[in-house]
Order: C-alpha cells, then structure tokens, then sequence
C-alpha cells in the first residue's frame, strides 16, 4: 500500500470563490457550487454556471458516494513532496449527487492496483492543519 | 470554402541542433533555425518583415529568462535587428498553431510579406515540473494537493478514463510508439535518430503515470525549428516547391480551469478545431495523404484520430495497427518521427512535416503521390489547432 506517512501534501490556498467548500470540508462536510437557476453542480467552482451561464451559485451539501472517473498511478519520483509514496493512485471522481463535476483524490485505504473506472467510493476527511482539510476518497461498499 | 484557400504556404524550414541539456542558450539554437528557414527558401534576413512565435516554457518551476529559457518576439527583434520588419506578435491562447495561423492572417491582410515562424523549447537542469512550495494556489488547489503534478497526469487519468471506458488495452499502444521511433530513422535533425525502438523495448521500459510508460513520453530536449511563411505567388518565387495553406482551424472549446480527467475537453476541442478545416478546404478524412498528430504524450494520438473523424470514438487504436500509420500504410502517421521521435519541440515540426510531404520535400520518408497532408499541431485540449497544406493549389 502507499505510504503516505512521509509525503509533505501542499496546502490548497482558499480564494473568494472556493472558499465556502473549504470551510465545509473543515466540518467534514462536502458542499459543491450549485447553480440556483438550473440546479446544475459543478466542479471546480467557476465565475458562472457552465450549464447556463447564471451567476447565481451557492454551496450546497452533497453525498459523499461516487464512481471512479478516471485515474492514473504515478511512479515518477520528480514531485520530491509525493517520492516516498509512489506507486500511488490519483483519481478523479464522479459523486452519484453531482454528475459531471469531477473531483480529484487519491485511493487510501487499499492496495493502488484496485483504482478502476466505475469502481465505488466515498468521501473521507484527511486533516492538514487547522485551517484545511482534504476531502479524499476509500473504496465504498454498495 | 475558405476565399483564402492557397493563397498562403510555408517554403523554407530550419531546424536548430535538438540536444538533450542546454549547453548553449536557446536564443542560439532559435537563430540557427531562424537562419536555416530563411536560406533554405533562398531569402536574405533582410527580406523578412513579420515575426511570430509561441514562447512559453512547459517546465513549471523554472525561471523564464529571455533568450535563456525562452526565446520571445523581442529577443529575435534585438538579435536579428531586421531593417525592414513591419509585423509581429506572441500568441496565448493556442500553442505555436497559432502563430502560424496569425501569420497568415497578417499576410493576407498585407502588412508583411516574410514572415518566420519559431518554436524554441529548453529542457532546463534538473527535474522538468519542478514542483515547488508547500502551497496549492488558483485551480491547482483543487489538484495538487492529491500529486496532481505535471501535465502527463492530467494525460494519463483521461487515457485510462478512454481505455476502461472502450475495453482497451494498452499494449496496442506499443505500435505508435514502434512505428514512429522506424519513421525516425529517416530523420537525421530527430533526437532519436540513429537509436532503434522495438516492442520489446517498450513492454520493459519503465511505468512514470500508469498508462503512460516512458515511450509513452517526448523526452525533453533543447533545440528549435522554423519556417517561412509567405504568400503563394510569392513562395513560387523562391527555392523551395511551397506547401499551399487550404484550410485551418483552432480548437473551440474550453471547460474550466482545474477539471481534469474529462475526455470532453480533449474530443471537443479537437473536433472544433477539425471541422473549421474540413469546411474551409473543402475536404474530408478520407481524402487526407498523409498526417501529422501532435504526439507529446501518445494518447493525443487518439483523441487527434477521433475527434478529427479519421476513425471512430474508442477505435484509434485499433485503427493504427496492422501496418496503416506505416510509410506506405493507408495514412502514414507522423512521418518524421513525432514529438516522440525528434525530442520535444511541439508542434511546429509537425507543421514543417506535413508541409515538407506536401511539397515533395520529405526526402527517404516521403509519402507516394501525396496532394493532401493534414496536421493536428497540438494537443486537441487547451491548445488545439489543425491545418491542411496542399501540393497543388485549388
């Protein structure tokens, strides 16, 4: 499994826009931009809908239980931060609650080898200090 | 049609040393390029008046220094010192495609009648995406925190996304990779000229971002390539037969910043940029001799055959077996060697390829009877942009 002990993470940088999903990770919740005109999710937090085009958006809770998009496993050592945990996975998931926002995580909690398109997993929370916490993702049960 | 079909083409190249570190300063390499272009259409410096580029440097990390890491329309301005120079521009939202297609916006509109075109690419010391702070700022919040480093991540999740999704493997890749490092050995400016690459090769070369191994990859290189770029009655005049612009087009779509993974943007972007050329040349898939697909990773190769219309979504890799990309195959496929063969220069010597087959120019690689050559020059994501140069003018 990839170990994870020693891998310095960067730390996400909150701005105006994305910053009400950062406080709502911090209370181990998961809030998607929604838009308020078509009811459209959308990931990540963007000027306008991308459905159509309305500027009105809020943050709204989301379930936390999805599909495995994509993903890659990285073996390159360039990235010094993540060296120590390679091989890992790096996926992108699509929430049952939010089709077509996609959010990226990393598999914890098992073997690499089992990241695969259309497998299923569900959010958990991996504190990086008192301000930021990461939403990230374990393979889920039905 | 497009009314400025053939009125436009490319007549000379130019093509820098490409080296693996950076022994000299790239502006050298760009005006070795520069200066080859222009002899090679049998020009003076002086004649040219119209200067294009793209100058950015893909390695995050470095230091952007002028003339040292990248090479800048007012670096060329300062070195060549042009007395008759009336045009120029850096271009932002495509890569070096769209140099070239504001350069021929530029002579059809008249105000130059010479342009060079350069891309410079620098492979700077040490780690290529050299990462650094403890900070993820802007869309990078959203995917650095997870290892989402370099760009060949971002590749790698839509790849795997593209194979699970179509059932595919990837060792049919080994093909494109094989069949092109072949196309390399007739291309003496190719970084891997001279050094063979067999399918046994690739299944042992190391992973770097699952399903990219390193074949998978342009290696980094140090070099540069240009062209000239003039009007028609005008590059009849000069040395070498021209390769007639027919049509171009730039990708039309964009989805926001920091979504990655989405083989939307990649099949969206290049489609745009495709059906843009097909109207305004005039031409279909079926018609096309000879193409050139921007290849710095290689599954750009598929997202370039799919979105284009030369085969069918979750087909490309099957569509470049059995001997069809090969220089005699149905549609010989990044004749000169691609990214993958010559080093990573993007995609202007995808450019200079599918002129150079256009116009007779190709040498031990040249493609039979060859009218229609088409060229994908970037990555349909972000970058896109597509062309059809011509041997006879319609």
């Amino acid at each position: 499994m990839s170990d994870w002990s020693k891998v310095t993470r960067p730390i996400p940088v909150p701005n105006e826009w994305t910053k009400p999903f950062w406080d709502a990770a911090k209370r181990e919740s998961l809030e998607l931009q929604r838009c308020q005109s078509c009811g459209f999710f959308q990931h990540p937090p963007f000027a306008t809908c991308v459905q159509c085009v309305s500027v009105d958006l809020k943050f709204e809770p989301v379930r936390g239980k999805g599909t495995i998009y994509a993903y890659t496993i990285m073996y390159h050592t360039g990235d010094k931060r993540f060296a120590s945990a390679v091989p890992y996975a790096s996926i992108v998931v699509e929430l049952d609650d939010a089709p077509g926002a996609l959010m990226a995580g990393n598999l914890l909690g098992s073997e690499y080898t089992e990241a695969k398109v259309g497998r299923r997993v569900e959010v958990i929370f991996e504190k990086l200090n008192d301000d930021i916490t990461l939403p990230q993702f374990r393979l889920a049960g039905e | 049609m497009w009314e400025n079909r053939c009125k436009i083409a490319i007549s000379g190249v130019g093509y820098s040393k490409a080296t693996r570190s950076a022994d000299i300063p790239l502006a050298a390499h760009a005006l070795e390029a520069v200066r080859g272009a222009v002899a090679d259409s049998g020009l003076k410096m002086e004649d040219i008046d119209g200067l294009a580029t793209y100058p950015e440097l893909p390695a995050t990390g470095h230091a952007e220094v002028d003339g040292i890491s990248v090479v800048s329309v007012n670096c060329m301005m300062a070195m060549l010192k042009l007395p008759n120079l009336t045009w120029h521009i850096q271009v932002g939202t495509t890569n070096i495609g769209g140099a070239v297609q504001q350069a021929t916006n530029a002579l059809l509109a008249g105000v130059c009648k010479y342009a060079v075109i350069w891309r410079a690419m620098h492979n700077p010391r040490g780690t290529y995406q050299n990462l650094p702070g403890n900070m993820a700022a802007g869309a990078s919040q959203f995917t650095g925190p997870y290892g989402f480093g370099g760009p060949g991540q971002g590749m790698a999740v839509a790849y795997t996304r593209w194979l699970e999704k179509n059932h595919q493997t990837r060792d049919k890749m080994a093909t494109l990779a094989v069949t092109q490092r072949k196309h390399t050995q007739h291309n003496p400016h190719a970084y891997f000229y001279g050094t063979e690459l067999t399918r046994e090769d690739y299944f042992a070369s190391r992973m770097v971002a699952y399903p990219f191994c390193l074949f998978d990859c342009d290696i980094p290189v140090q070099g540069a390539v240009a062209i000239v770029l003039t009007a028609a009655d005008r590059a009849r005049d000069l040395k070498p037969a021209p390769a007639y612009l027919a049509g171009y087009g730039q990708r039309l779509h964009f989805e926001t910043a920091g979504r990655i993974g989405s083989l939307s943007s990649y099949m969206e972007g290049g489609s745009s940029s495709a059906k843009l050329t097909w109207e305004r040349s005039g031409f279909t898939p079926k018609d096309v001799d000879v193409a050139q697909i921007y290849d710095g990773f290689s599954a750009s190769v598929i997202y370039g055959l799919e979105s284009y219309g030369f085969c069918k979504e979750g087909e490309a890799l099957d569509f470049i077996q059995d001997g069809r990309i090969e220089l005699d195959g149905e549609l010989p496929l990044n004749t000169f060697g691609g990214s993958l063969g010559t080093g990573r220069i993007h995609g202007l010597w995808h450019i200079i390829e599918g002129a150079l087959q256009a116009s007779g120019r190709a040498g031990s690689r040249q493609v039979k009877d060859v009218n229609v050559s088409f060229v994908g020059a970037s990555a349909p994501i972000v970058t896109g942009t597509t062309f059809i140069f011509v041997k006879e003018p319609y």
